[in-house]
């Protein structure tokens, strides 16, 4: 909106109070012009009635001199004397026309008209206006207005002496268009002689106005309209009331004035338009150094602090400016200092992260670009957090600076940065080596880190892992080629390589993978898992009660897909918990039929350490035994020994109440994870399973079969049943049976199998079985299944 | 004021009749009658006439007497008068500016033209009635001549008092005239039997004077 911005409320505001001025000075000069029309019209009026009034007596003055003269001629007395009314009427007219009189009339000393010039034939009768003969009879001469025939006549008596009075003559002089006229020409107004009859009602007699307004003053309306001042005055006159309307036209009174009034408006006008202008370019003078300096504040605020502000007035806009710019260098100062600092690691003085990243991101730009070769290595101490617990955070922070000191030795090329991500971890970015240059800055690090440090008198040797990637062989992409980077690093610490390189088998995370994960997802809600079922052979009985339930995915692309493909991957994710209910659902469901066709076979299921401690998972198995109707003692539950080490008492805790229900627990790869025997005779386990490793090593290494010999030991001493994974040969199983194992599983036996063709299997053992007696070989060769990709399996996952 | 005769043969016998009567009258009881004239206020009014008419109604046949009206510092004097019927009455030009005497009244319609001194003729009045005279050129000269049937007239003088001498002894209607009469035809009458000397007295209605 307008009324925002200031320039406009500046120019506003002016232009306002000047046209307040304006407009109260116009219409206070306006008034008083107009009053002083009117006042003066007014007085012009009044001037006018009374030089009317003077004009009527002395036309009457005039009138009565001429009548006194005609009325003294020797020859008229005579002839009124001798009463000849013939020469009377005669001597009256010409009398009369001597000065122009309109109607001459005699009257007798009894009020009784003698004789009249105008109209004979009513001598006798009464003389129609009695009072002005009472008054030329009292005061010698009397004057008079009075209608006579419709006309009215401004009446004059004077005496006729001969030498006494002896009658009265009265000359009337007509009142006409022509005398109203007259009267206007002398008086400067508008004169219209008026008469009232008894109802008030007026009849125009004669005037000075044209006929228009003639008209419009005869209708009985307001005697003039609103632009006109009027005054009436009341004639002496007799019988019907004889009036004068003196008007004045307040247009002409005001025509003077209305060239003032225009002159003040014009004044006005200009005076608005000026200060308008004015207003404006002041205005304007105001805000545009400060819109001026609202954009340079805008620029500052964006980030540029190319130049400053440049403004040349010295009032305070211009000491404005002069703050707005000194604020503008202190900005930029202390953006400045806080991106050194935003970029800086505080401790070591090495770029951090951020900058790293930055920098990376330019680099790979730039490569991509100019296709140039880029190599980034993550290097990470070793043991330095044995340093720091051992000798304190102070120490570990000050060989961190000194680590950071020689590193940056090694890397004095310009565009090559070190950067300290974070805790021991060192980031550096080569944008101009391949993989050839990169390993051999690596390998000079190294040699100075080799070096032991010194620190507070003590001597400190640490040593680094660094891990190296290039691009775009090892991604295009700056976090994959960190992520990448990290693992190479990660490699070459397991294997105290001091650097590795990265390959992409030691990738768990391809990208490959998580794609994976989706169509796991799928796999699961679509049914592409299929479990398959590998049997356990009790190696006294040969009879086959238990079977393991091992997930198989059948990827319509990919085709078999080996569960530690996915398993691991799935148990980071969480979703193992999907799959191990789908699992557990269908081997139950399995359990069932089984049993409901007379196939007694115990399933077991495998469950990670993620489900272990998740406290629903008795009931899950609950209610899904529940739904199969099966009883807990068919279902065994397979879990490796970590999964347990993990979070041992909520381990314990679940497995007790799976126990509680029914359900029988095994631990699988036996000897593989970091077992605890003192958390192993708190588990509620019925069987242990040797890790295959132990069972195929046993072949050609001694210790390896004194370890699957003591396990089995053990085992039965501590109550638990033995089974042995990874039976690949006769001999071997024939060496388990000698150390007593109780069960035995492998490909020799089984490869895992569908549950048809398991059923199958279980058949034709069962048939060698009862035909073999027991000490002798029996014919173990494994029946073909038909079924492809068996090779992708390894026993137990 | 003596009242002077005329001589005509005709009238000869009338003339020995009336000096007859008036021997026999004033042989017999010649009375005077004073007549008291006030207005209607009580004040004396001046320069009334007052005559006397036989109730019979026939005046004596006496010559009627003359009479001299004089224009002096431009006015009649006397300003009233009284004349018997067939009066002649002079008008001397007592000023040394000219005149110009004139009435319009229908007992004696007359107009001495400018003129200095004495006309040469009298003008003779030989109708009753009143005759105003006036100066053509002196708007302000005005004089009141009474011409009645009767040698008996008297003008009142400034106490209003006027007598009629050598009055027979008769009934008279006795009349009384002012020029300011409110009511000029008014005739105030008194019958009054002359015996001997009498009284009589008028109050008329007199318009103010101006």
């Amino acid at each position: 909106m307008l009324l925002h911005s200031l320039r406009a409320r500046i120019a506003l505001v002016f232009v306002v109070l000047m046209l307040v001025a304006q407009a109260a000075a116009y219409l206070v000069i306006n008034s008083v012009i107009v009053k002083n029309a009117h006042r003066g019209a007014e007085e012009q009026l009044t001037v006018a009635e009374r030089v009317f009034g003077q004009v009527l007596r002395g036309n009457s003055e005039q009138l009565t001199q001429a009548a006194s003269v005609a009325a003294a001629d020797y020859g008229f007395r005579q002839a009124v004397a001798t009463h000849d009314s013939k020469t009377v009427v005669s001597a009256l007219e010409n009398h009369g026309d001597r000065i122009h009189a309109d109607i001459v009339m005699l009257v007798d000393l009894d009020g009784k008209l003698i004789a009249d010039s105008h109209d004979a034939g009513h001598e006798g009768s009464e003389f129609p206006f009695p009072n002005l003969i009472r008054t030329v009879a009292r005061k010698g001469d009397a004057s008079s207005f009075g209608m006579i025939g419709g006309r009215a006549y401004q009446l004059v008596a004077v005496p006729v002496k001969a030498p006494i009075t002896i009658a009265w003559v009265v000359m009337g002089f007509v009142i006409d268009d022509a005398l109203a006229r007259e009267m206007s020409t002398l008086t400067s107004l508008d004169v219209s002689f008026l008469t009232f009859d008894g109802d008030g009602n007026r009849g125009v007699l004669a005037s000075s106005l044209p006929e228009v307004q003639r008209a419009s003053l005869s209708d009985q309306g307001p005697l003039a309209d609103a632009g006109f001042v009027t005054r009436v005055v009341r004639l002496h006159s007799e019988g019907r009331t004889v009036a004068v309307l003196l008007e004045r036209s307040l247009n002409e009174a005001l025509e003077p004035y209305r060239r003032l009034q225009s002159a003040l408006l014009l004044i006005t006008i200009l005076g608005v338009i000026v200060s308008a202008i004015g207003s404006v370019l002041t205005a304007r003078s105001v805000t545009r150094p400060i819109a001026a300096l609202a954009q340079f504040s805008k620029r500052i605020g964006q980030g540029d602090y190319a130049e400053p502000i440049e403004i040349r007035q010295h009032d305070e806009i211009g000491q404005l400016a002069q703050a707005f710019n000194q604020m503008q260098e202190g900005i930029q100062e202390r953006e400045h200092r806080i991106t050194e600092l935003a970029y800086m690691d505080r401790l070591t003085g090495l770029p951090n992260r951020a900058l790293f990243s930055d920098r990376l991101q330019q680099a790979i730009a730039s490569a991509q670009r100019g296709d140039t070769p880029l190599a980034v290595m993550m290097m990470d101490l070793d043991r330095f957090k044995y340093v720091n617990d051992t000798l304190g955070h102070p120490i570990g922070d000050m060989l961190l600076c000194e680590v950071a000191q020689r590193l940056r030795s090694v890397l004095q090329r310009q565009t090559d940065t070190v950067a300290r991500l974070g805790g021991d971890e060192f980031a550096v970015l080569l944008p101009a080596d391949d993989l050839d240059g990169a390993c051999l800055i690596a390998t000079r690090m190294l040699r100075a880190l080799e070096q032991p440090i010194m620190i507070e008198g003590q001597l400190v040797d640490v040593g680094a892992s660094i891990g190296i990637v290039t691009f775009p062989d090892n991604g295009t992409d700056m976090n994959v080629l960190l992520r990448r980077a990290d693992i190479a690093m990660y490699v070459a610490k397991r294997s105290n390589l001091g650097f590795a390189l990265y390959d992409e088998k030691h990738d768990q995370n391809s990208a490959e993978r998580l794609s994976l994960m989706s169509e796991l997802r799928q796999a699961v809600e679509h049914d592409q898992l299929t479990l398959y079922y590998q049997p356990k052979v009790d190696l006294a009985t040969h009879r086959v009660k238990y079977v393991e339930a091992l997930v198989r995915w059948d990827h319509p692309t990919r085709g078999f897909v080996a569960p530690d493909q996915f398993i691991p991957f799935a148990e980071q994710t969480g979703y193992i918990k999907a799959i191990s209910r789908w699992v557990a659902d269908k081997a139950i469901a399995q359990c069932a039929e089984w049993h409901a066709h007379g196939i007694d076979l115990a399933v077991s299921v495998n469950v990670s350490a993620r489900e272990l401690i998740q406290s629903t998972l008795p009931e899950t198995f609950q209610a899904l035994l529940d739904k199969h109707d099966v009883a807990p003692e068919r279902i065994w539950i397979e879990i490796t020994e970590s999964a347990i080490m993990d979070d041992p008492n909520h381990a314990i805790e679940t497995l007790d109440r799976l126990h509680a229900m029914g359900i029988r627990l095994s631990i699988d790869d036996f000897g593989t994870g970091y077992s605890s025997l003192s958390y192993l005779k708190r588990m509620p386990v019925d069987e242990l399973k040797i890790d295959k490793s132990f069972v195929i090593g046993m072949t050609h290494h001694k210790d390896d079969e004194t370890i699957v010999r003591s396990t089995i030991d053990l085992g039965h001493n501590m109550g638990l049943k033995v089974v042995a994974e990874g039976v690949e040969d006769e001999a071997l199983m024939q060496r388990l049976k000698a150390l007593r194992c109780d069960l035995a599983q492998g490909y020799h036996l089984s490869r895992p199998l569908p549950p048809a063709k398991l059923e199958l299997w279980l058949k034709g053992w069962e048939v060698q079985r009862t035909l073999t007696p027991a000490h002798a070989e029996p014919d173990r060769r494994p029946i073909p299944d038909g079924s492809q990709g068996v090779l992708s399996f390894q026993g137990s996952s | 004021m003596r009242i002077h005769k005329k001589k005509p043969t005709a009238m000869r016998f009338l003339y020995f009749f009336l000096a007859a009567f008036a021997l026999m009258a004033t042989l017999a009881h010649a009375a005077s009658l004073r007549v008291q004239v006030v207005d209607q206020a009580g004040a004396p009014v001046q320069d009334a006439i007052v005559y006397a008419v036989p109730v019979s109604g026939k005046p004596p046949a006496t010559k009627p007497l003359p009479a001299v009206i004089d224009q002096i510092k431009r006015r009649f004097v006397p300003m009233v008068s009284a004349v018997q019927t067939g009066a002649s009455v002079t008008f001397p030009n007592k000023d040394n500016i000219e005149h110009d005497v004139y009435s319009f009244s229908p007992a004696k319609r007359f107009e001495l033209n400018l003129y200095h001194g004495i006309p040469a003729n009298p003008v003779i009045f030989d109708k009753p009635g009143l005759v105003v005279m006036g100066c053509n050129i002196h708007d302000t000269m005005v004089a009141y001549l009474l011409i009645v049937d009767t040698p008996y007239f008297a003008k009142t003088d400034a106490n209003g008092a006027a007598t009629i001498g050598n009055l027979p002894v008769d009934a008279y209607k006795v009349v009384t005239w002012h020029f300011r009469l409110t009511d000029p035809n008014a005739q105030p009458t008194q019958k009054i039997a002359v015996n001997a000397d009498s009284a009589a007295k008028f109050e008329l209605q007199l318009k103010a004077a101006e």
